[in-house]
């Protein structure tokens, strides 16, 4: 979980990290095989999770037949209605939905929230309408859940010492190791039919994901690219078409 | 009565708008730069009539408060982590000068290596520096303290600057319900800051002379002592006047559940939430247990902690920091101000955990909780816990294991 909130009619005092969610509501669907995001990671027994998704449901559940997850594909509606895939009130919408919160409580909330932030009056219409279309499209679950039994022993100080504890990392970054091409909300293509090669996709790629093959051609490292677009805004020949990740048009 | 949900930063921010601050000298850093952005904001706005400037650094910073408020204006200002590392050498000299600004604190641990989420080394380096000190645990807190730190750091048998701490992410960035008192009742509670002789341009005073004979300077420190002893009393009295005005009540300790308590755990901050969580658990099973919380830090509250835990069977201390090669900062203190006492525990357990914002589960103080009651049962001499999982460990080895080279 990277965020977390609470909610309940009686007074909160527990603070800071979740690890036992009764909701867990998945912004991306390519998280779910990621073994380092995990995000089912410790959802309650009974528990509910919404994944924005436009997969199959049998490629989201990743054997947890204990949880009810319902699919929804945010993105879509987010960039139908607010042209931006920018998700915050459509995830907020779909958790309160599920949950049982009241469409009211959720609008007002939305409004007063976005309005503070200091967006105009149309984007904030737009959210609510971005919001209010998640909310008509699921139903209420019901939540009866218990938690995942978890073994949490505690290592004694003399275990954690052993070993003198100092950073004598030697090794040079490894951030290549990590593959960032999951973030992607959009896929850059290069019609070669069109390309002259030029480079100036090469020179604007923010990340490094742009190389030049055997071949002496440009092309796109998938594995690392963000899908910001910005080689498709910068070339000339407008030979880099975008279309949106997951077979979605 | 209905709250609005404000983050920790924007309730201390809050803080300073309802007491009227005539001067902000401000320094970004995280998790603190909210407070101050906040406040840019409302000054900007025409909110606040104050005037905000950005220091280059926290040490210049805390000068400017200081002077400041010994020229006679009410002064805010904060920070958090290595930005009070580096007001501490102001520190000093600012409760010296009997200056009664306000400092807030947004906890995070200190470095190397990095972290942003909370321990209290920062605050408790500032621990001897004369500066009052009061912790927050919820959001609500944060807003009422600088209204009372405000009120007992201006008293007149007080003059000393304070520091309220609130835990940066666990409330820097948590909103929960706070209910914002109304203007024209905090003016009621909280009159304008009359000073001691100001500094003013047209009539020259001195402030923090050099005394050189050891004789004066101890008098001044043993003033400065008195001072902050004073400060319990005074903020008992002016707490009872909150209380009147607006309907919560604050002690420089407050106990949760303590009645019939055999086990009592000791802690501060907003992770005292999760100790009222594992109080709960360890109830329904039928352990007596209770919780003990710090609000004051500076002054110590020496007696009201020595009656709440008169006749307990064994008390653990929660320390959210670390000295190394001696263990948590607060335990000592505690010891200290039990061990006089008749009537004291039999047994105190120090504990320390939580470091750089540690995820904390309920079940970790609940073995705590049963740590204590093992040392009562086999009347064993407590040996320091320092909480961390088996499932953190193998994180960590797998996490050193990436960055030598393997998988």
């Amino acid at each position: 979980m990277t965020a977390f909130t609470r909610f309940s009619d009686e007074k909160i005092t527990e603070k800071g990290f979740v690890f036992a969610p009764d909701v867990s509501a998945i912004m991306d669907d390519s998280l779910i095989s990621d073994p380092m995001a995990n995000p089912f990671a410790g959802l309650r027994k009974g528990g509910l999770a919404v994944v924005n998704t436009t997969k199959p449901q049998a490629s989201v559940l990743q054997g947890r037949d204990d949880v009810t997850v319902v699919r929804v594909d945010l993105t879509g509606q987010a960039l139908r209605i607010l042209g931006k895939p920018i998700l915050s009130s459509g995830i907020a919408a779909a958790v309160a939905r599920i949950s049982g919160i009241k469409k009211e409580a959720l609008l007002t909330a939305l409004s007063e929230e976005l309005g503070d932030i200091g967006l105009g009056a149309d984007m904030v219409a737009k959210n609510v309408e971005f919001a209010t279309t998640i909310y008509r499209e699921l139903a209420p679950l019901k939540l009866n859940t218990e938690e995942v039994p978890t073994a949490e022993e505690l290592v004694p100080l003399a275990v954690v010492v052993s070993d003198g504890g100092i950073e004598k990392v030697t090794n040079t970054g490894n951030s290549y190791a990590r593959h960032t091409g999951n973030w992607r909300t959009f896929r850059p293509t290069i019609d070669y039919a069109k390309c002259t090669n030029c480079m100036i996709c090469y020179a604007y790629c923010p990340e490094s994901a742009m190389s030049v093959g055997e071949d002496g051609r440009v092309k796109i490292d998938y594995d690392n690219c963000k899908g910001c677009m910005i080689c498709m805004t910068e070339c000339p020949l407008k030979a880099v078409s975008q279309s949106r990740e997951g077979g979605v048009q | 009565m209905k709250g609005k949900l404000l983050t920790g930063n924007v309730a201390a921010a809050a803080g300073a708008m309802l007491a009227r601050v005539d001067y902000v000298p401000a320094y970004p850093i995280t998790p603190q730069t909210e407070i101050i952005e906040t406040i840019a904001d409302w000054v900007r706005e025409g909110k606040m009539d104050s005037r905000f400037v950005q220091l280059e650094s926290e040490h210049s910073m805390l000068t400017a408060a200081g002077a400041a408020s010994l020229a006679g204006a009410r002064v805010f200002t904060a920070t958090s982590s290595q930005g009070m590392l580096y007001t501490l050498e102001m520190l000093y000299n600012v409760s010296g000068w009997r200056a009664p600004m306000l400092l807030a604190n947004v906890s995070r641990g200190v470095a190397a290596p990095i972290v942003l989420e909370p321990d209290h080394n920062d605050v408790l380096s500032a621990r001897d520096s004369g500066f009052l000190q009061f912790h927050s645990e919820t959001c609500q807190e944060v807003t009422d303290l600088v209204l009372l730190a405000y009120r007992v750091a201006e008293d007149k048998r007080v003059m000393l600057p304070a520091i309220v701490n609130l835990d940066g992410f666990y409330l820097s960035f948590t909103r929960e319900p706070v209910v914002l008192p109304e203007q024209k009742m905090v003016d009621r509670f909280l009159p304008p800051y009359e000073p001691v002789g100001p500094m003013r341009a047209t009539k020259p005073v001195s402030r923090g002379s050099s005394v050189f004979e050891g004789y004066l300077y101890s008098y001044f420190r043993y003033n400065q002592h008195g001072a902050a002893l004073k400060a319990k009393e005074v903020f008992n009295e002016a707490s009872r006047e909150f209380e009147g005005l607006f309907g919560r009540s604050y002690g420089p300790v407050e106990g949760y559940m303590l009645d019939d308590a055999e086990y009592v755990l000791v802690m501060s901050n907003s992770f005292t939430g999760l100790g009222r969580q594992a109080v709960k658990r360890m109830r329904e099973v039928g352990v007596k247990a209770g919780l003990l919380k710090l609000v004051m830090i500076r002054p110590f509250p020496t007696d009201e902690i020595a009656a709440l835990l008169r006749g307990r069977k064994v008390v653990g201390v929660f320390d959210q920091n670390l000295a190394p090669g001696s263990g948590g900062i607060l335990y000592p203190e505690i010891a200290g101000a039990l061990y006089n006492r008749r009537g004291r525990p039999n047994a105190i357990l120090p504990v320390v955990g939580a470091l750089g914002g540690k995820q904390t589960t309920t079940k970790e103080l609940s073995a705590v909780f049963e740590e204590m009651m093992a040392i009562d049962r086999e009347g064993k001499t407590p040996a320091p816990m320092f909480l961390m999982r088996k499932d953190e460990l193998s994180r960590v080895k797998k996490a050193i294991s990436v960055a030598e080279g393997g998988s």
